[in-house]
């Protein structure tokens, strides 16, 4: 009881005085404030029309802490995403170019907003991955309901959807647009240009790759 | 009947003309002013601003815009030169004129080239050289250098032998050269923009005031149902008429004189020279749309019934907040209109005349008015700010308290006109001021006849000039100053708060009125201590009013090299690239010109 009754009331404010300003001479006749007033804005007037007039303006990123516009013209100039950010997604491609993914429907499991619909599809009798994993014949991300958390990156166990491709989905006037089929997803590349992935991927027969298909079994 | 058409024609066409071309000046300023309102009051706060308008032309249609008017310019300059043959002092000042201006020319095309390449990457051969020669400021200062050495040799050679072949050499290539710098230069831009789809014009966002005064004709034109209808529809008309028609009183630039041969008057052709004092007789054409004795009152009777549009839009509006607009507007310009007037007592006094037009031969003669009432200026200054209702005395809007004032009910066009009426009154009350206080289209030590530098009695320089030059030098100088006044009018605008009512009407009739009065009373005792005191006093006003000359010409010549030294200095950068978003772009060459992506 008593720590909180010393906390209640006025309290000591501890620090140095700062003095205020008095009135002088300069501030009532108000001539010379105002004086000086113009000449701050003069001062940013003659740079700023300087720099615009002769293009040669800030760089509104690399160069943002100094003084002057420091403004991005959207459509013409544009920040560009940090490595992080989660974008648009996109579906990473294997050697031959079809997409990596198996159509586990781990990612569409995942996803919070359910934005992910999957149709898989079976290899034809024969192929060597038949049995051993399935492809999607749909892949269909509705990025106007994706809440870009990136749960489907990290439930993916092919790295086949990734979120690394630094653009934003533009602004189309109707829904049907903002529905992304797997082929409009694989069409992104990600920031360094490329469809793939670092991680490498081991076709069956190839060296590496663990041997286990519905023939061999586990 | 038709006698007397025909004799009343030549004063209908140039009252009109001349009505005309005041008119459109005043729009055409008020037009840019709201742009640069807009824009550049942006910039001060280190953003854009509005520069997004854009008309989209063909290539082919930009191409001839480029090349069009420099192709008929060179042809013009070509055909003008080849057509009139000089000789003497002619053809030496023809060499003079032409050679500095294809020198420059030819340095502003060559640094506007090596910028564009600078930001974009050189594309042929021609811009591998210019970057050869290293930043755009180096062309400029070589330009410089360039107008120095012939302004030099031209003077140091001028009665030599070697100066006539000079004069022929620079009379011959000076043409030549500037036809060739206006064809290449417009060439160049043509061949550039070849591939492209379509050319964008933007003319520095300046389409914007344009598309912003298209669209408010479309735009409904809002009665409220209880108003004046009348009243209603006339307020805004009352209010933009008066703006647009007093600079009536004020001259443009000197008389023009018309050369005169065998009495007749020859239309299209200036007199080569007029002498320092009077006026030509015959043949002369006052720029000034109305001569009348009373001068500088015709503005002050017109601008007073600014007052009436503004009370009676407040009024007829049906509205309690344009009512309140409407009743600080009257009593707001009623007050600083009293200020107004008082000051110019003074000037009145000085000048001993009504007549703006003879204010400006005076202050030729003897220096600028603002040397000799400086109090008067301040105190003109801010009456005239008050009376135009612009801030920080923009009371009768006054947005956070009562809507927009007295014309918050109108729309569309009817607002645009109270809107650039406001302008209008910007542009009319620094074209006064200038012509009253900053010896209008009169310079520093330019006559009617030339050059003359003179302090007290000791001539230092003295150059004669063609009459024509010296009307269109004094021309351009009247609307500097008109811009300059108008700008600083807008510098005050995007600086200072607004005032509380009560600090107005203080500042207005406790503050301004006394001040105003006892200028009155100071300048009436100098202008009797100077009449009587005799001829060694006023000779020693002549040598302070040539110093004071001697201080604004040197004082607007520091202007020019500071303003040169300050467009030519880079300013020193610190890039950043803490964050990933800059270490990328950094890699991609900076976010200063790169495309959209996505």
């Amino acid at each position: 009881m008593t720590e909180t009754s010393k906390t209640l009331g006025p309290r000591k404010v501890s620090g140095v005085p700062i003095a205020r300003p008095g009135r002088t001479a300069g501030v009532q006749t108000y001539i010379p404030e105002i004086a000086k007033g113009l000449a701050i804005t003069m001062k940013h007037f003659f740079h700023n029309t300087k720099e615009m007039v002769l293009g040669q303006r800030n760089d509104p990123v690399l160069e943002a802490v100094e003084e002057g516009i420091n403004t991005i013209s959207y459509p013409e100039q544009r920040r560009p995403y940090p490595t992080r950010f989660r974008g648009l997604h996109r579906l990473t491609h294997r050697d031959d170019g079809s997409p990596r993914c198996v159509a586990c429907l781990c990612c569409s499991t995942a996803c919070p907003a359910q934005c992910i619909h999957i149709e898989a599809g079976e290899y034809p009798e024969g192929d060597p991955k038949r049995g051993y994993e399935r492809f999607p014949k749909r892949f269909v991300i509705d990025e106007l309901r994706c809440i870009f958390c990136g749960f489907c990156v990290e439930a993916c166990p092919c790295d086949a959807i990734r979120m690394d491709t630094g653009m934003h989905a533009a602004p189309y006037d109707s829904r049907d647009q903002f529905i992304f089929e797997r082929d409009l997803l694989m069409t992104f590349p990600g920031r360094d240009g490329s469809h793939a992935t670092a991680n490498p991927r081991h076709e069956p027969g190839e060296s590496g790759h663990p041997g286990i298909d519905r023939a061999h079994g586990h | 009947m038709p006698e007397v058409i025909l004799n009343a024609l030549p004063y209908v066409i140039k009252f009109g003309l001349l009505g005309f071309a005041v008119a459109m000046f005043a729009m055409n300023l008020a037009v840019v002013l709201t742009w640069v309102d807009r824009r550049q009051g942006s910039m001060i706060q280190d953003r854009v601003g509005p520069n997004r308008a854009v008309a989209w032309l063909p290539t082919p249609i930009a191409q001839g815009l480029a090349l069009g008017p420099a192709v008929l310019l060179a042809l013009g300059v070509l055909g003008y030169c080849f057509k009139h043959e000089v000789e003497g002092p002619a053809l030496e000042q023809r060499g003079i004129v032409f050679s500095q201006l294809a020198v420059l020319l030819l340095w502003m095309t060559g640094a506007v080239i090596s910028a564009k390449v600078k930001a974009r990457g050189p594309r042929n051969s021609f811009d591998l050289w210019i970057q050869t020669l290293g930043e755009p400021r180096f062309i400029f200062f070589g330009g410089l250098v360039a107008h120095v050495l012939l302004f030099f040799a031209s003077i140091g050679l001028r009665g030599t032998p070697a100066g006539v072949t000079f004069a022929k050499v620079t009379s011959g290539a000076g043409p030549a050269l500037f036809a060739l710098a206006a064809v290449f230069g417009a060439g160049y831009a043509a061949f550039v923009i070849r591939n492209e789809k379509r050319i964008g014009l933007r003319l520095a966002g300046l389409l914007h005031p344009a598309a912003d005064g298209l669209k408010t004709l479309f735009k409904e034109d809002f009665i409220p149902p209880n108003a004046d209808r009348f009243l209603f529809n006339l307020a805004p008309f009352i209010s933009f008429f008066p703006a647009l028609v007093v600079l009536a009183c004020v001259p443009f630039a000197d008389t023009l004189c018309f050369a005169t041969v065998d009495g007749k008057i020859q239309i299209g052709q200036l007199a080569a020279s007029v002498p320092r004092v009077g006026v030509c007789t015959e043949g002369a054409l006052k720029l000034q749309v109305l001569d009348f004795n009373i001068g500088i009152l015709y503005f002050f009777a017109v601008a007073g019934t600014g007052i009436v549009g503004a009370a009676l839009a407040g009024w007829a509006s049906d509205n309690k907040y344009s009512l309140l607009g409407g009743l600080r507007a009257a009593s707001q310009m009623v007050s600083y209109e009293v200020t107004m007037g008082l000051t110019l007592i003074g000037m009145i006094m000085v000048y001993g005349t009504l007549q703006v037009d003879k204010m400006i031969l005076w202050q030729q003669e003897n220096t600028w008015g603002i040397f000799a009432q400086p109090l008067a200026f301040v105190l003109f200054f801010a009456a005239a700010v008050a009376e135009s209702k612009r801030i920080p005395f923009d009371i009768p809007e006054g947005e956070s308290e009562i809507v927009a004032g007295y014309f918050t009910e109108y729309a569309g066009m009817k607002f645009a006109m109270f809107f650039f009426a406001e302008y209008i009154a910007v542009v009319t009350s620094a074209a006064l001021m200038a012509a009253v206080f900053l010896g209008g289209w009169s310079l520093p030590f330019v006559f009617r006849d030339g050059i003359h530098l003179t302090v007290g009695s000791t001539s230092v320089f003295d150059a004669a000039l063609p009459h024509g030059a010296i009307v269109a030098l004094g021309a351009v100088g009247f609307i500097l100053k008109t811009i300059v006044l108008c700008w600083l009018q807008l510098v005050i605008r995007w600086t200072l708060p607004r005032f509380r009512y009560d600090q107005l009407m203080r500042l207005g009739w406790r503050k301004l009125l006394p001040a105003s009065l006892a200028n009155i009373l100071f300048t009436g005792f100098v202008v009797m201590a100077i009449r009587t005191g005799g001829a060694a006093v006023e000779h020693g006003m002549g040598v302070l009013a040539n110093l004071c000359n001697l201080l604004l010409a040197l004082g607007g010549l520091g202007l020019l090299v500071w303003f040169a030294v300050f467009m030519c200095t880079p300013r020193k950068r610190k890039q950043l690239l803490a964050t990933t978003s800059a270490q990328y772009a950094a890699e991609v060459g900076g976010t200063r010109t790169l495309r959209m992506g996505a």
